[in-house]
């Protein structure tokens, strides 16, 4: 069978880091910060992995009238010393597509750590602030890390009737490479999960910036913050049932299903519309 | 993608039984109360992460401890007469979902348990299942039996309780065997082993039912036992028959009575020329078997 990896070139890179973010998660967060660090850092892409074996290839999906189809592509960043991998999560063949990955950060890009993003619902409010959580596959990652004011003692298992993340999978398969690696996860609010939460992005995006000491500029992400809050607010201001939810929210209350689906139809109707 | 052996222990020919789960999980409990009274031990097993997405991770203080997948663990046991291994495997690889196994991974897989049976010099394998039968839950399940050679199947005959899936009433010849229990048989016998298949009988209105049936395990066990000639002590499988009969019972009683007397027709017929549940009733129950079981009042005691 032809190789999964198709490279296209192949950077100079020793003791690099590797970003990884999927294209389906809360707030497409990961998909984000991926296409921002490339788009800040002029990433390029030398290597992807073909989709045979691993998606339902048995057409396309149409999302806001443009065709998806599964990419997973890897990206160097020129003298960061970066490399960033963006990915549909894939389908079938899992650990066998998670082992091309970590062949390609440890044969080819010479990896020494592995960041993951993820998104996760939460039902705070979208005025609270991006906490942003850290699980390890490494104590030592875990100490390195400590002074970036992450959330880092999560203890968790998975509760009956759901899987795993994908990243988990990632830094349990890099841990048995003795590859170190951290899931930086940001709760997004829940009525922001369907339109993006740049909040959340830049809260990851801090931390690569100081991580990695990237020099990026931040002002484009917070006039993308601003407007969101100001078209939130604009809402809040017309509709006063919106307002009480968002209100109820802030106070630490629970919003009924009824009240919560009606936030989320408002919100993304609204800024759907003013964002186009 | 491998199997890892905890240790290689000398065995005489060893015979080997193994099974995934399935309707009933029968062939399951059969084996599990078998392991558990030989004190069989473990072998070693098969990496499940080539075939099987994780079910669990376990994260203390922000370290990730562990990821769980299901299990596929090799036992063995030196006995007297005939030393065993055993496979079983605690889910059925599947892609997109299905609850049997088909295809590549499940080809892979039946392969590496073979390659285990080789190994040790197996020249039989067993696997157990369920046989969906036009039979009434108070009946003793039949076992019904395939085999990969002619001469095993006058060893099969010979065997109290046990039937030729060609005697069944209404199947002529023919019949299949879903998933994993059913690929191992075929692959053993184009590896070139001598393979039984013995599957317990459940009946086809219980068979979307959400707990195991244990009847059926013991038919199976008994059969087993006699190929392997050794005996055992059945009390902990009677003792779950018991508490599975109950639940069976008070679901039973709430079935509308139309379809409840055509199954009690089954009694008195069911070795000649049982009357097959309509499609209708079959339907019927499988919309409402949640139902009826959680109606039941024994909700709290359902087995896992």
């Amino acid at each position: 069978m032809k190789d999964p990896l198709k490279f296209s070139w192949q950077p100079e890179l020793q003791s690099s880091s590797l970003v990884v973010g999927w294209s389906v998660d809360a707030g497409k967060l990961g998909a984000k910060v991926t296409d921002y660090l490339n788009r800040k850092l002029g990433g390029q892409s030398f290597c992807e992995i073909e989709p045979v074996e691993f998606f339902t290839l048995g057409g396309v999906t149409i999302e806001d009238d443009l065709v998806q189809f599964p990419e997973s592509k890897f990206y160097s960043c020129p003298g960061k010393n970066l490399v960033v991998f963006r990915s549909a999560p894939p389908s079938y063949e899992w650990y066998k597509f998670l082992t091309l990955i970590l062949d390609t950060a440890e044969h080819y890009c010479h990896v020494k750590e592995i960041h993951t993003i993820g998104g996760m619902v939460s039902l705070s409010a979208h005025t609270a602030p991006r906490e942003l959580l850290g699980t390890f596959n490494s104590p030592e990652l875990k100490k390195a890390l400590s002074h970036y004011n992450l959330a880092e003692g999560l203890d968790y298992e998975t509760p009956p009737g759901q899987r795993p993340t994908l990243n988990s999978f990632l830094l349990w398969a890099a841990k048995r490479r003795n590859i170190p690696g951290v899931n930086l996860w940001v709760p997004i609010p829940f009525y922001l999960v369907a339109v993006g939460d740049p909040k959340a992005q830049r809260r990851v995006l801090e931390f690569f910036n100081q991580r990695f000491d990237l020099g990026i500029d931040f002002s484009d992400l917070d006039e993308e913050i601003r407007q969101q809050n100001q078209i939130i607010a604009e809402v809040r201001n017309g509709f006063p049932d919106i307002d009480e939810s968002i209100r109820r929210l802030e106070s630490n209350l629970r919003l009924s299903e009824e009240e919560s689906q009606g936030l989320v139809k408002e919100i993304e109707k609204l800024l759907k519309e003013k964002t186009g | 993608m491998g199997i890892r052996l905890h240790k290689e222990p000398k065995l005489e020919k060893p015979d080997m039984i193994a099974c995934w789960p399935g309707i009933g999980n029968i062939g399951v409990i059969a084996i599990d109360t078998l392991m558990g009274q030989i004190r069989a031990e473990e072998l070693g097993e098969i990496e499940p992460w080539d075939f099987f997405y994780p079910r669990k991770v376990i994260i203390k203080a922000g370290v990730l401890e562990d990821l769980e997948f299901p299990s596929n663990k090799f036992y063995y046991k030196r006995l007297a007469r005939k030393d065993l291994i055993f496979f079983i495997g605690e889910e059925q690889p599947t892609d997109g979902g299905r609850m049997y196994a088909e295809g590549r991974k499940a080809y892979q897989m039946a392969n590496l348990v073979l390659d285990v049976a080789e190994r040790f010099g197996c020249q039989r394998v067993y696997t157990s299942g369920a046989a969906v039968a036009l039979t009434h839950h108070a009946l003793k399940p039949r076992v019904w039996a395939v085999t990969s050679r002619d001469d095993l199947i006058k060893e099969v005959k010979s065997y109290d309780n046990t039937i030729l899936m060609s005697e069944i009433e209404g199947r002529g010849d023919q019949g299949s065997i879903t998933g994993l229990n059913g690929l191992l048989l075929g692959l053993a016998k184009k590896r070139g082993f001598e393979s039984i298949c013995l599957m317990g009988e459940i009946p086809d209105y219980l068979s979307g039912a959400p707990f195991p049936y244990p009847r059926a395990s013991k038919s199976v066990l008994e059969v087993l036992t006699n190929f392997l000639g050794i005996e055992i002590d059945y009390g902990a499988l009677d003792e779950m028959a018991v508490q599975i009969d109950d639940i069976i019972d008070s679901i039973y009683e709430k079935l509308p009575s139309e379809i409840r007397e055509r199954i009690e027709q089954r009694k008195s017929i069911v070795q000649t020329k049982p009357e097959a549940i309509t499609e209708a009733d079959e339907k019927w129950i499988k919309e409402h078997i949640d139902e009826l079981f959680k109606k039941g009042g024994k909700g709290d005691e359902r087995p896992s």
